[in-house]
Formats: C-alpha cells, sequence, structure tokens
C-alpha cells in the first residue's frame, strides 16, 4: 500500500502547463517560417501571427515537441489553417477589402489602393485554387527548399518541379479572372 | 495584375517578427486557456508506438482473425507438399451474418496459432521512413476530399508478420463441447498438419480531420480519430504442409453455425486460390463491386452511410481506403493514388 501512494498522488498533479525547452527552442527555430508562409497566404501580419499561434498551440496540443516530422508538419499546418481563415472570411471579403482602401488611401493614396487590390486578389485566388497547389506556392515563395515542400506535403522530390509549375500557372489563371 | 510575376504577387513585405513576443503570447494563452501539452506516458515502446498504433493493432489483429478464416474457408487446391495455396490476386465480398462471423471468427476452435513474428505495427516520422523501412514503392494520394489535410498525415508500418496454424481435434472437440455443440470429425490427415501464414509488410497513411485548427480548451475529443486512412500491403499468403486443401473447405464449411448459404457463396468463389474474400457483416454493412486502378474491387458502405470502404488487389499487393467519407470521395482518393 505504502507503493501505491506516491502512484495515485501522480496522476492527480495537474501536467505543467508550461512551455517545454524543447517546444521553446522548436518555437524560435520554426516561428518565422511558419509566420512567413502564413502571410504569403493571408496576407496581412496580424493575421499571419494569429495562424501561426493557432498552429503552433494546435502541435503543442497534439504532438511531442522533439517529434522529427514537427517542421514538415508545422509547415503544412501553417498552409492549411491560413488557407482556412481566408475561406471563411471570404463572406466578409468585399467588406474588409473596402475597409482596407480605406485605410490605406490615408497613407499613400495611389500605391497603398494598388497594394490593397492585389493584396484582395491573391487572397481570393489562392482561396479559390485546389488546397495542395495554393500551399506549395506558399512554402516555395516562403523560401522552403524542395526537399523541405516533400516532406511537408509527402510529396517526391522529384515531382515538385512540375507540381509547383502547374500551380502557378493555376494561380495565373485565378488572379486574371 | 497581368504585368505582375507571380513571384511579384506572391512576396509580401518584410515585415519585422517579434517572435519572444509570439512566444509569450501563446504561453500566456495555454495558461488562460489551460492547454494541456501532448503527453506520452508509459516506457520508450509505448511512445514510440502511441495510442493510434494501438488502435491499429487492434484491428489487425480482428482483421487478421477474420481474413485468416475466410483465406481457409475458401482455399482449394490439393496441396500435397508445402506449397502455396493462396495468395491474392483479386478480392471479392463475402456477405456474412452475425451468426457465421461468431461460428467462424474463433480462429483458435480448431487449434493454435502461433506467431513466429507477431505483428508489430509501429509509427515513423514520415514517408521516406514508411518506405525505407517497409521495403514497398507506397502510393500517395495526389487527391484529398475537403476536410482532409496532407498536414495532418502520419505513417505506420508493419514489418512481414508470419504465424504457423496447427489444426488439432482435440481443441476443436473442446471447443464445440464448451458451447453445447458437437462438429463433424476431423479428417485424420487435417488433424495436426499446418499451414505457415504470411502477412505483411504493409504501411498505413492516416489523415485526421484538417477542418478544426487549435481552438483551446474544448477541442473536440474525436480531433485525432482518422478520417481518411489508406492501406497496402503484401496480402497474406498461406501454405501447407500437406494437407488435402479440399478435404480442408469442405470440414470447416460443415461445421455449426456456417449457414448454407454462406457455404455456397465461398463454393461459388471461381478461383479461390488467388481471391481474398472480403467479409462483409450484412447486418452492418453493404458492398458491391466496383472498378477502381482498373481492376476489380470491392467497395463497403456502412449502414450508417457515414463511412466507407474499397478494397482491391493489383501487382501482388492489397489496398484499402477507408473513412468517414462518401463514396465518390472514396474512390476519388482510390484512384488517385499513385
Amino acid at each position: 500500500m505504502d507503493a501505491a501512494l506516491p502512484l495515485r498522488a501522480a496522476p492527480a498533479a495537474p501536467a505543467d502547463p508550461g512551455l517545454s525547452p524543447a517546444f521553446e527552442t522548436l518555437f524560435r527555430r520554426e516561428y518565422p517560417r511558419v509566420a512567413a508562409i502564413a502571410q504569403r497566404i493571408v496576407r496581412d501580419a496580424d493575421e499571419a501571427e494569429d495562424v501561426a499561434q493557432d498552429v503552433f498551440v494546435s502541435f503543442y496540443r497534439k504532438h511531442p515537441a522533439d517529434a522529427g516530422y514537427a517542421a514538415a508538419w508545422l509547415h503544412a499546418a501553417a498552409a492549411h489553417t491560413a488557407l482556412n481563415a481566408i475561406r471563411s472570411r471570404e463572406r466578409r471579403g468585399r467588406r474588409e477589402t473596402a475597409h482596407a482602401r480605406e485605410f490605406d488611401r490615408g497613407v499613400d493614396p495611389q500605391g497603398a489602393a494598388l497594394d490593397a487590390e492585389t493584396r484582395s486578389e491573391v487572397r481570393a485566388a489562392l482561396g479559390r485554387m485546389d488546397e495542395r497547389a495554393a500551399s506549395l506556392l506558399a512554402l516555395r515563395y516562403s523560401g522552403l527548399s524542395y526537399d523541405e515542400i516533400a516532406a511537408a506535403l509527402g510529396l517526391r522530390k522529384s515531382s515538385i518541379g512540375t507540381l509547383l509549375s502547374r500551380a502557378e500557372d493555376a494561380f495565373r489563371k485565378e488572379v486574371t479572372r | 495584375m497581368n504585368d505582375k510575376s507571380v513571384e511579384q504577387l506572391m512576396s509580401v513585405p518584410d515585415a519585422p517578427l517579434d517572435g519572444e513576443r509570439a512566444l509569450s503570447r501563446i504561453r500566456e494563452r495555454i495558461e488562460r486557456e489551460q492547454i494541456r501539452p501532448h503527453t506520452v506516458v508509459g516506457s520508450a515502446a509505448a511512445r514510440r508506438q502511441g495510442p493510434l498504433v494501438s488502435m491499429w493493432l487492434k484491428g489487425v489483429a480482428a482483421a487478421a482473425s477474420v481474413a485468416l478464416v475466410a483465406v481457409l474457408l475458401t482455399a482449394s487446391g490439393v496441396a500435397e507438399t508445402i506449397l502455396t495455396i493462396f495468395e491474392p490476386k483479386q478480392v471479392v465480398a463475402v456477405p456474412i451474418t452475425s451468426a457465421d462471423f461468431t461460428s467462424a471468427a474463433g480462429f483458435g476452435r480448431y487449434g493454435t496459432l502461433t506467431w513466429s513474428v507477431p505483428p508489430k505495427p509501429y509509427d515513423v516520422p514520415d514517408l521516406a521512413t514508411a518506405k525505407k523501412d517497409s521495403g514497398l514503392t507506397v502510393l500517395t494520394p495526389s487527391q484529398l476530399p475537403a476536410g482532409v489535410s496532407i498536414a495532418t498525415v502520419r505513417y505506420g508500418v508493419m514489418p512481414r508478420t508470419t504465424a504457423t496454424f496447427t489444426f488439432s481435434a482435440d481443441i476443436t472437440r473442446q471447443t464445440a463441447a464448451s458451447v453445447g455443440r458437437t462438429p463433424p470429425p476431423m479428417p485424420a490427415n487435417i488433424d495436426g498438419s499446418k499451414l505457415f501464414i504470411t502477412g505483411g509488410p504493409a504501411v498505413v497513411q492516416f489523415f485526421a480531420d484538417g477542418t478544426a485548427p487549435a481552438t483551446g480548451a474544448g477541442a473536440s475529443p474525436l480531433g485525432d480519430l482518422p478520417k481518411l486512412i489508406i492501406a497496402q500491403g503484401k496480402g497474406p499468403t498461406v501454405q501447407s504442409d500437406g494437407v488435402t486443401v479440399e478435404q480442408l473447405q469442405q470440414y470447416l464449411l460443415a461445421q455449426p453455425g456456417i449457414s448454407p448459404a454462406l457455404a455456397a457463396q465461398i463454393k461459388a468463389i471461381k478461383d479461390p486460390s488467388s481471391t481474398l474474400p472480403i467479409p462483409i457483416p450484412v447486418d452492418m454493412a453493404s458492398s458491391k463491386q466496383i472498378t477502381v486502378q482498373g481492376v476489380q474491387g470491392v467497395f463497403v458502405g456502412d449502414s450508417t452511410g457515414l463511412g466507407s470502404a474499397v478494397i482491391w488487389s493489383k501487382d501482388g499487393m492489397v489496398f484499402g481506403v477507408a473513412g468517414t467519407l462518401s463514396e465518390a470521395e472514396i474512390l476519388a482518393v482510390a484512384n488517385s493514388l499513385h
């Protein structure tokens, strides 16, 4: 019975909700890239930061910080979560765009209006694209290597070039739609 | 827009990133929402295998038991010496009732199954390791249905597994007696004869529901259940050390509880030594023949309409795609494997 006491006590102690050193290391290493991937899609620094937060919380909850697949998982989840975010905001898209234009005009009327238009159209185009193609573009233009993209999206490295080229074609069609 | 390159369009202004501020923010959030980290209980081996694999292991054990019995029931041909009596090249659905299932499922009632290499599936971190460990050319989907994200994929490998089954008239009699039944006498040449069964290697890809990003304390407990499973492996093969398998089939089909309807279905399989029967519990699921990847396969839908699966055999490999998805979605995934 004596031996049972510490065993009983152990589960009762709440798991430490603090961040482990391994998670902090992972966060510091991967946060810039996760945020960069998200920003390629959502085109807004604050929103990209929110996406990155969600991605890391999701990883924290479900995976060990020292998992070998951590980086690949985070990169893919960044693209996926950002695409989900812009799709769910599609309904509010026009209102936001109008607001952004008004806001940007206050800073640099002509240039900012063009930027806002580009941002809005790029977001919409990515949102309409096949998820894998949109993810490929976001990962590649965030500076990930073919090896890293292959690991994140579960693709063969040898097929990345072709798929990327197709994704770019699809993207061009969507932005000129 | 036309005059801008994809690179220009995809570029974003360099925004200064404050990683430490972001880290503080996440720290505050997990404290505020009481979010618990991923925790692993138990030994290093348990950590390596994880709950997903143990769930899979249970499924494999159940499926293996059913498949072995089904293979035995359908295997035919004469095996005078050790030779392969079963090697799947195609699949066919065999509807079974729960009564049939109960009668047939207890493989142990006809003898002793000894694992020489027991099934020991384990998680691997990535596709490359899955390929390396299994030695298989692993097919991956080029198309995933909405709500299933490649970001959630996890891989499991089951190395080649071998087992020997030894028939025993005594065991058969004892188990039948324990439920008040008298089995037909086991022919002398079956008693003591052995079957050598191999399965795998196999690779399984699990995809979770990717539509639910982190939400705080109230995350769904079902969030980690696979939404889509893609499995492929060397199908079970059976070798015999001399039992006359026609007699074996005759004997097993005459067991109490095997309905005449099931016996007739099994006897009707044209090429039983290369046809893998997929037992379909009729009160729980329906099935039909479909063409998948250019070959004949079996589509199975559960009676709730929520889940479906497709199973086929091609190039010496058995494939299965299953999930809580529609028939069209499951078939699209199956046909996109490359």
